[in-house]
């Protein structure tokens, strides 16, 4: 079975914005029970990336990393913005992900207690995003558990 | 044909832990002769990766690569509270995959000779960390 669904994000200016209850949205729309679910962001300035959601200070650490992993002569690292600001493209377009694909387990995404699905914008104006989902799998159930 | 299944490993402190045997194991059930296999970590702290699987040199090299990169208590770092190696073990997971897809051939991994499927514990301590693994193809 498989779903398909292109839809445009709303805009947004940078930053990151949490987009997992939309997906689990899609996954509902689509029936399937199990499978996958692969993400596509078409454009190379913005990213999806899963981050921790249990401390909103994680994904701006993590931008403010990457600002000083790649310094620009912007000096700013004080909150995600600016911080995204000061990551030159090539490095963002380097270590972004366009595209993410997570697990459906019993119709909702198979993800971790703390684990966020995150759009991260990085133009400064507001812009309209298009994403394509993409899921495949099944409607019946056949998942189970194994320890190693 | 969808097979879906979670494993679930015991790590010991930071470092790779080889964990190919496992994932072909799941194929081997499946039943899955040629399609796609989805690994997923549900986790922000450990991460997934294909690495060199000859000589263990280049996964220790690759630890000391990424603590020089990413230096745990780094002063940038606020969130603090699990310790110095919290914010670090967040950082290392972006830089590297939640997420790997490999192709399933003649019933197995399709792998290079060379690669292996590793999951990367970044936190300092034992952690349990669950892997969800979803095999589709015919």
């Amino acid at each position: 079975m498989l779903y398909q669904n292109t839809l445009q994000l709303a805009e947004h200016s940078q930053g990151a914005y949490e987009i997992t209850e939309l997906i689990e949205k899609i996954i509902k729309t689509s029936k399937i029970h199990t499978g996958t679910c692969h993400l596509f962001i078409h454009n190379s300035s913005s990213a999806i990336l899963i981050s921790d959601t249990a401390d909103d200070s994680t994904k701006d650490m993590t931008a403010d990393f990457m600002a000083q992993l790649a310094p620009s002569s912007i000096d700013s690292n004080e909150n995600i913005n600016s911080a995204m600001d000061a990551v030159p493209p090539a490095m963002k377009h380097a270590r972004s992900q366009n595209e993410l694909t997570i697990p459906i387990t019993n119709g909702k995404p198979g993800i971790g207690v703390w684990q966020g699905i995150f759009l991260w914008e990085y133009k400064s104006a507001p812009i309209e995003r298009k994403l394509t989902v993409t899921i495949m799998g099944e409607a019946r159930h056949r998942s189970f558990r194994l320890s190693h | 044909m969808v097979h879906q299944q979670q494993l679930r490993f015991s790590t010991d402190g930071r470092g790779t832990y080889n964990i190919s045997q496992q994932i072909s194991d799941v194929i081997k059930k499946s039943g899955v002769k040629t399609g796609i296999c989805q690994i997923f970590i549900q986790h922000t702290s450990a991460s997934l990766i294909l690495c060199e699987n000859a000589d263990p040199t280049v996964r220790t090299d690759l630890d000391a690569f990424m603590k020089r990169l990413v230096p745990d208590g780094d002063n940038l770092f606020k969130h603090t509270d699990e310790g110095p190696d919290d914010m670090s073990a967040h950082v290392r997971t972006v830089l590297t995959e939640s997420s790997l897809s490999i192709p399933v051939h003649d019933g197995k991994e399709s792998l290079g000779i060379w690669q292996g499927i590793y999951l990367w514990e970044h936190r300092t301590s034992s952690f349990k960390r669950n892997l969800s693994i979803t095999i589709i193809g015919e």
